[in-house]
């Protein structure tokens, strides 16, 4: 009794985990509020559906949440999603074995990643103008992949890799849903544990105070965009799997889904602050939005309002909840 | 030769344009306090980020313990030993205590950070300066004299022996300042050479040793401190002697100008009542955390009231904003320039522009370009600015210059009360009289000055009448003439007694 006593003031004791608690209360009111409008959002395969849906938004979700917390942003993350899933399909149309495929799609999106970290960083150029000069870039090069078309199927060569990164199951779980679960199992103990994690969240509070401490801030810059761009190049492989084809548009605007799931889930766009645990909570919110909004009927048009309302009120909350308490800021 | 453990020689630096430091030298010995003095703008900034390995020198010599160092860089100056504690505190607020304290040198067991043993090892030296902080708290949690006790261990905790101090004091409250001087004399007798930067010339006695003198980047004087007088202090700082650290004119007390009654706003500002005449200077007098701060803030409408008035010449004003103050005529200089009082990157001229954009623009809402010019042009040389254009980035100026502006912004316009906040803090004695002076001027020609201040010399040099707050309420009000700092320290420290529920007459002073 004494020791779980501890052990749950432990955990409230984490940073950040107040908004991940509320936050978690919303997604159950909405996860039974869909429940009850329709019994079949909690069938087997509704499930298995809904987790597959969340797990692209939780990968991008990590890697935004890890830009975030350093106080920086990342926007290229929907161009690089892009770029993997185009040159890999076409790639793969074009004969090369899907894991030469995997490898060349790789380098090239880490590529874009250490060109954000080093323009952010080495160059100081504004984190939103840099990513947003490399977004443009990225979907560019997505769309001069192929000549400017989508790919035709990856066709038989491509079946096992859509397999593996679409509907393969093990251990009766979808693929999908498995790489998303590792990654973040990673990542996790990577910001939580380590001195790399540690200095992601020195730079985001006080970038001076890190550097006159002998943090580096160009490493550790360049080590989250490299994280960021991973996470959007997975991503773009299982889209071109979900698929089985490349398409130039897809991942447009994610990474803005990124940012919603990652402040949903109480990462501070002003970095410092956040725990991944909170964007597994942003996009699973975001999933059963989508999710039971289509169920419920809801067109695309009415979607898109919901969520975006969804965003702000979140954040909203946040700020009320921080300086709410007492209405006047305090000042020495 | 080995009584020093650091040697400067002939240093030099020159920024584009500016020759920083010329031919400057410093010498350190083992446990003593060098009292490294100068006005803003003096070098001491430069020659310290020097020795700290954050600048490079152009010419010199850097020798610590004998040896000479040839190329300085932050990470060798911590090999050294040398550890420097900014004046803006440098941690990062969504940390840990522990966590800041091993910044930059996490201790890992095959990757992953040993948190036990960090909190261990920062209770530790936590607990060598007898500070009573749980290593575990956010630091943004921690008031500033805290803040900057755990600077001292983080710099303590990788063994630094040559500790450089940057306006320590210029935040804390006396308590916390005596605190810090324990921690420094404790210090000093382990051994550490201590170079303490201040402007605070009262506070040396309790801890300084020699004192070293740089006037615009040149070396003037290394001095015992023992049987040197304050005045010899500040005519080596500023090259000539300041006759008259407090300047005061004396005029006739006119008619009430404002007047404030029951004013509340939250904890810390309690049924306030207050009185002010043309042609004086009132002082709010406190502790750090009386109130005063958050009471001018409440009368400038920046805070919301709970109740109260505000009567300028006789009229009631309503206040819910700043702007409804600034269009009464009240205004105010707030402590924290470069937070409050300043948009830093903005230049000079819109920095006195921006409160003044209704004179300046047309009903269109187009700035005339030739009224601002000429606007700023004469506050410019009403403030003795000196500036190369007033297109340069206001935070780019020094700290005197920057409060200044501050106070300059609102004088470009007819205003019949201004309110200052710590109009002082962090600058010099030169700097420091000129804004008294321009406080006077304000007095003579009728217009209402409230002036909080936490050094009390200040308070009892420039005002006519001192009003003395503590934990949110006024508890008592002097005539200069008549007024000692013990009076002062008495009604500063008037708590009220929480303790027990009798609530009647238990002014025990506590």
């Amino acid at each position: 009794m004494e020791t779980n006593k501890k052990g749950i003031r432990k955990i409230l004791a984490i940073r950040g985990m107040g908004q991940v608690l509320t936050v978690t209360v919303g997604l159950i009111i909405l996860c039974i509020v869909f429940g009850v409008l329709n019994p079949t959002f909690f069938s087997n395969k509704n499930l298995g559906n809904l987790l597959r849906q969340i797990a692209p938004i939780l990968l991008i979700g990590i890697g935004q949440s890890y830009v975030l917390i350093t106080g920086n942003i990342d926007l290229s993350i929907g161009s690089v999603l892009g770029m993997s899933c185009m040159i890999s399909a076409t790639l793969m149309t074009k004969g090369i074995s899907p894991i030469a495929a995997i490898l060349i799609t790789f380098v090239a999106c880490m590529a874009v990643g250490f060109l954000n970290g080093h323009l952010v960083s080495t160059c100081s150029l504004p984190p939103f103008i840099a990513t947003l000069g490399t977004m443009t870039i990225g979907r560019g090069i997505a769309q001069i992949v192929n000549g400017n078309y989508n790919t035709d199927s990856i066709g038989a060569a491509g079946k096992k890799f859509r397999e593996f990164f679409y509907y393969g199951k093990t251990f009766g779980i979808y693929n999908t849903i498995l790489i998303a679960i590792i990654v973040w199992i990673v990542f996790n103990f990577i910001l939580s544990r380590t001195r790399t994690g540690r200095h992601i969240y020195a730079i985001g509070s006080n970038v001076d105070a890190a550097k006159l401490s002998g943090v580096s801030v160009v490493g550790t810059t360049v080590k989250v965009y490299l994280v960021s761009a991973f996470c959007s190049f997975l991503v773009g492989i299982i889209t071109c799997a979900t698929a089985g084809m490349g398409t130039m548009d897809s991942g447009t605007s994610y990474e803005m889904y990124a940012v919603a799931a990652s402040v949903i889930g109480g990462v501070s766009t002003l970095g410092g602050q956040g725990i991944l645990l909170g964007t597994v909570v942003g996009a699973a919110i975001w999933g059963v939005l989508q999710n039971g909004l289509q169920f419920a009927g809801a067109p695309v048009a009415i979607r898109n309002i919901v969520i975006g309302v969804i965003v702000v009120v979140s954040v909203l909350l946040d700020v009320i909840v921080r300086t709410g308490s007492f209405k006047r800021k305090k000042k020495a | 030769m080995e009584e020093y453990i650091v040697q400067m020689k002939n240093i030099s630096k020159e920024f584009p344009g500016v020759k920083a430091l010329d031919d400057v030298q410093l010498n350190l010995k083992k446990g003593e306090v060098l009292a490294f003095l100068g006005e803003n703008g003096a070098g001491k900034s430069t020659l310290m980020k020097i020795l700290s390995g954050i600048y490079q020198k152009d010419t010199g010599e850097i020798i610590v313990d004998g040896q000479v160092i040839e190329h300085m860089n932050p990470a060798k100056a911590r090999e050294l030993g040398i550890a420097i504690i900014h004046q803006e505190l440098n941690m990062c607020s969504h940390l840990t205590v522990a966590e800041n304290i091993f910044l930059g040198r996490e201790k890992t067991k095959s990757g992953v950070l040993s948190e036990k043993e960090m909190r261990k090892e920062a209770k530790k030296v936590l607990n060598r300066l007898k500070i009573d902080i749980d290593p575990d708290t956010l630091v943004g949690d921690l008031a500033v004299s805290k803040q900057q006790m755990v600077e001292i261990g983080k710099a303590l905790s990788v063994n630094a022996r040559i500790l450089i101090m940057d306006e320590p004091t210029s935040a804390l409250t006396s308590a916390e300042i005596d605190e810090l001087f324990r921690i420094i004399n404790q210090l000093k007798s382990e051994g550490c050479g201590i170079i303490y930067i201040s402007h605070r010339l009262e506070e040396l006695k309790h801890i300084t040793d020699r004192v070293i003198v740089l006037r615009d980047g040149k070396y003037i004087d290394t001095k015992e401190f023992e049987g040197l007088s304050m005045d010899e202090v500040v005519s080596l700082m500023v090259g000539r002697e300041i006759k008259n650290k407090f300047p005061r004119v004396e005029c006739q007390k006119g008619d009430k100008i404002l007047e404030i009654k029951n004013l509340n706003a939250g904890k810390m500002v309690r049924n306030i009542n207050l009185e002010l005449y043309k042609g004086e200077i009132v002082g709010i007098a406190g502790l750090m955390g009386a109130g005063r701060t958050e009471t001018t803030r409440a009368i400038f409408g920046v805070d919301p009231k709970d109740s109260g008035e505000i009567i300028l010449e006789g009229q009631p004003v309503t206040i819910h904003k700043p702007e409804d103050a600034i269009r009464a005529g009240i205004v105010l200089a707030p402590e924290d320039r470069k937070k409050d009082g300043l948009c830093t990157k903005l230049s000079v001229g819109d920095n006195i522009a921006l409160p003044n954009l209704d004179i300046i623009c047309n009903k269109a809402g187009v700035i005339n370009s030739k009224k601002q010019e000429q606007m700023v042009e004469k506050a410019v040389k009403d403030l003795q600015i000196k500036l190369a254009n007033d297109n340069v980035d206001a935070g780019s100026l020094s700290g005197g210059n920057q409060q200044k502006i501050v106070v300059g912004k609102w004088l470009a316009r007819d205003s019949k009360v201004v309110i200052f906040d710590e109009p002082t803090r962090g600058i010099d004695v030169a700097a420091k009289v000129e804004i008294y002076n321009l406080m006077n001027a304000l007095k003579k020609n009728g217009i209402g000055v409230l002036f909080v201040s936490s050094e009390m010399p200040e308070v009892m040099g420039i005002s006519d009448r001192i009003i003395i707050m503590c934990d949110g309420r006024i508890t008592g009000e002097l005539n200069t003439s008549e007024a000692t700092q013990e009076q002062i320290l008495k009604y500063a420290t008037k708590f009220e007694d929480k303790s027990g529920e009798n609530k009647g007459e238990s002014e025990n002073g506590n």
